[in-house]
């Protein structure tokens, strides 16, 4: 692992503990400039996670909370008529000033709200009453999902959680976590201690860094392959799109960066194929017993991996 | 669908092509069971309606609300007036509003939703394992074939059976044959057991497929038609029957074998029973059709006059043929092949050119088949070579992927592949058996290929070195690992070692 990332993650796991994984998996989608989709209970350290990792990399960071009567405006700003100088004056949103976004409990606000984060989120960039205004860089929207307690929410459609790179999910702690958290707490709040170790032009040169990662065709075969089954499976019924294919390829290549390489790997993709493509799947109806879970472990096992297809189909350089 | 069309169409012909070769009881019910045999009950389900297989694979709609309630104005099923006493979840209230009077459903129809569901994958290595077995069959009956052809002992063995074939068919026929000139004490054990292991493995062939009963049947047809010695009735019914219901496609259950046994026999019985005298009838109509059989195949065969060398013992000449004009013997219905024109009739002269190129594709089978190994060997010692020489390559990337592609060639060979997996995660998977530390140095080297394999980098010397040193230990590990069968395969077949 690059050791400036490993400095950052360090950063991090002081304030939350033992969520190794997820935060690697965050930086991962940082540099591969996607979005998160985090789906989880209450409590479990989301937005300790949102301002650990804003305050390691020195990001700007907002928190909006999402409730039905959350307007577009809230998020995009609006335009004031100010009456001493007789102009429409521009009062800007809660997007324009973040590099890092904590969209709380995105499936509660409504359909229009959501749909002016999530163009936001593609575009970067907002256009209210004919002008355009560009969003920070690095722009990264974390957005959650309770999975208890729907009732009353709208929520996100397929069509637009293709939108977020991953969706992940934190989980409980373990026993030593959850014991070395409330150790922690008990004089201090952790999150005061995490230092900023990176800043923001560093992550823009990564990004830039991440961009030029070598993907070989062999890999790009393997995701071709890999996407193209998870169509064909019999249990699905909308399989990985061309853009989810995009995203894989994309967010392999941070993985790949992430592990201090400059060239991607059938192992990243293996790796990142769950995440990326856990919410781009829709299962049929009538097969029941079937998770997606299952669906993509079976992929991977009944798709053949770049490395042996690469050696047993001809010892030419592919 | 339209294959077993063409099956049963050609069994069909088959079957009329005995009868009028061969007229007897026997043949007629098999002729007429052939023609029944679509009309029965269980062969017809199987054999004619549309193939169910297909069905599922139309994914079925997901049943819901809209489409459930579209169905049921579409069909209404059973529907009949309101009475007082049936219970109001019955009415069919759509049907009701525009008949204008209360109707009821007689029947509650299910949705299908709960049958749909069907399995999400099936293994199929099983498939595969199966797809194998045909050809070894293929194999023993060619090999069998051959040993009969190419051993002198077993040759005049079978040169003696055919004698006792030739004899029993003059028994019984009008013909004449050019006997083998066999001893008389000559032991046909050896051919009747090659001949036995050959007709075991077509019937093990035959039990695999409804091309293959076809293939019997038409040998069966070929050899009563040739020999002029038809097996009794009950034989012929019985034979083509089990072949008819082996082209069907759907598992024979032991009821259903059973029903059609027992019709069959009752066609059977009904056809010699009922109907005894219409042998003189049908013999004129079969006569008349050999004629015009004759008369072509000898427009076919012409020009051919001299029979093929070796193939003299078949050919069949009744003294009476000779004597052209002699009216006793041309009003004898018992001697049917009376002038020379007619002495093709039974055995129509194409069918010595049928024979010759069998031969010929035997013969070529048999001189091709020994050099085929060499000639692969051959290949495989070649390519080995070439991948050999990238071992030295000046692309150190290239080489390092060559020499780790041969530690997995050779780990394969030796049954430690670990499957789909990556590279990097075979290491776990290799078995104890490996020397000390071979998994760390696997995994080492596995990141090397990784490297070599999907990035641009030139690499050093020493990533060389390193696949080398582990190629080397890999060869001493697994070969002193490996036994007897493994080194063969390992030295011969994949030319693993130099």
């Amino acid at each position: 692992m690059r050791p400036q990332l490993e400095c950052v993650v360090r950063e991090v796991e002081k304030a939350i503990v033992g969520k190794r994984p997820v935060i690697e998996r965050i930086l991962t989608v940082m540099l591969a400039e996607g979005h998160v989709l985090l789906d989880d209970v209450p409590g479990v350290g989301k937005t300790t996670l949102a301002v650990a990792i804003s305050r390691a990399i020195g990001l700007a960071f907002q928190r909006v909370q999402f409730t039905p009567d959350v307007l577009p405006s809230d998020l995009v700003g609006f335009s004031m008529y100010e009456k001493a100088s007789g102009e429409w004056l521009y009062r800007p949103g809660a997007l324009n000033s973040a590099n890092l976004i904590l969209g709380d409990e995105i499936n509660r606000a409504s359909s229009k709200t959501q749909s002016a984060l999530l163009e936001a989120m593609e575009e970067r960039q907002i256009t209210v009453d004919g002008k355009t205004y560009p969003l920070q860089t690095p722009f990264l929207v974390i957005a959650t999902e309770n999975s208890v307690g729907t009732a009353g929410t709208q929520l996100l459609p397929y069509a637009q959680l293709d939108r977020f790179l991953v969706k992940l999910s934190l989980g409980y702690p373990d026993y030593e976590a959850q014991m070395t958290m409330l150790r922690g707490r008990q004089t201090a709040d952790p999150l005061e201690t995490v230092a900023r170790v990176t800043g923001r032009d560093e992550l823009l040169a990564m990004q830039r860094e991440v961009r030029a990662v070598t993907v070989r065709d062999a890999v790009l075969d393997y995701i071709t392959r890999l996407t193209f089954a998870s169509r064909e499976h019999p249990a699905v019924e909308v399989g990985v799109s061309p853009r989810g294919a995009l995203f894989l390829c994309r967010t392999a290549k941070a993985k790949a960066y992430l592990e201090g390489r400059d060239y991607v790997t059938g192992g990243d993709v293996q790796d990142v194929l769950t995440d990326v493509c856990r919410h781009r799947l829709l299962l049929k109806e009538n097969v029941r017993e079937t998770t997606v879970a299952q669906v993509l472990d079976e992929l991977l096992k009944k798709v053949e991996n770049p490395d042996r297809r690469g050696l047993f189909t001809g010892m030419k350089k592919p | 669908m339209r294959k077993r069309w063409i099956g049963y169409a050609v069994w069909l012909g088959l079957a009329a092509c005995l009868y009028f070769f061969e007229n007897n009881t026997g043949t007629r019910t098999v002729l007429l069971c052939s023609l029944l045999f679509p009309l029965l009950p269980h062969p017809r389900k199987a054999f004619f309606t549309a193939d169910e297989r297909k069905k599922p694979e139309e994914a079925p709609a997901p049943l819901t609300v809209r489409s459930f309630a579209a169905r049921e104005a579409d069909d209404p099923g059973d529907v009949r007036p309101y009475q007082p006493g049936d219970p109001i979840r019955r009415i069919h209230w759509k049907l009701s509003a525009k008949k204008d009077e209360l109707l009821v459903r007689e029947t509650i129809k299910e949705p299908e939703s709960v049958q749909e569901e069907r399995c999400v994958s099936q293994p199929v290595s099983a498939q595969k394992k199966k797809a194998r077995f045909p050809w070894l069959l293929i194999c023993v009956t060619a090999f069998c074939l051959a040993l009969l052809l190419l051993l002198p002992e077993a040759r005049r063995g079978a040169q003696a059976l055919c004698n006792r074939v030739f004899a029993a068919s003059e028994q019984v026929n009008a013909y004449a044959y050019d006997y083998f000139p066999v001893p008389e004490n000559q032991s046909v054990l050896l051919a009747a057991i090659l001949a036995g292991c050959s007709a075991a493995a077509l019937l093990a062939l035959l039990l695999r497929g409804r091309l293959s009963a076809l293939a019997v049947m038409a040998g069966c047809t070929f050899f009563q038609v040739y020999f002029g010695l038809s097996f009794p009735a009950w034989a012929n019914v019985i034979l083509y029957g089990l072949l008819g219901l082996r082209m069907m496609k759907r598992p024979i259950k032991r009821r259903n074998l059973l029903s059609c046994i027992a019709i069959l026999l009752a066609v059977f019985l009904a056809g010699t029973l009922l109907l005894p005298d219409v042998d003189a009838a049908t013999e004129a109509v079969s006569e008349t059709v050999r004629d015009e059989l004759s008369r072509v195949a000898q427009q076919i065969t012409g020009g051919m006059s001299e029979l093929p060398e070796g193939d003299t013992e078949t050919r069949h000449i009744h003294p009476l043929s000779l004597q052209t004009g002699d009216s006793e013997a041309q009003n004898d219905r018992e001697y049917r092949l009376v002038t020379v024109e007619e002495e093709q009739i039974s055995m129509p002269r194409f069918i010595n050119w049928l024979k010759m190129i069998l031969l010929f594709l035997l013969l070529v089978a048999l001189i091709v088949l020994p050099f085929t190994p060499f000639l692969l060997l051959n290949a495989r010692k070649k390519k080995a070579e070439e991948a050999r020489r990238a071992f030295a390559s000046r692309d150190v990337s290239e080489a390092v992927r060559a020499i780790f592609s041969y530690v997995l060639l050779w780990l394969r060979e030796t049954g430690r592949d670990a499957g789909n997996l990556l590279y990097r995660d075979w290491a776990d998977k290799l078995p104890e058996d490996l020397p000390e530390g071979y998994r760390a140095r696997f995994a080492k080297c596995a990141e090397d290929y990784e490297e070599a394999f999907y990035s641009h980098h030139a690499l050093p010397e020493e990533k060389r070195q390193r696949a080398l040193e582990l190629l080397k230990e890999t060869e001493a590990a697994l070969w002193s690992a490996a036994d007897w069968k493994q080194h063969l395969r390992i030295r011969y077949w994949m030319c693993l070692c130099e």
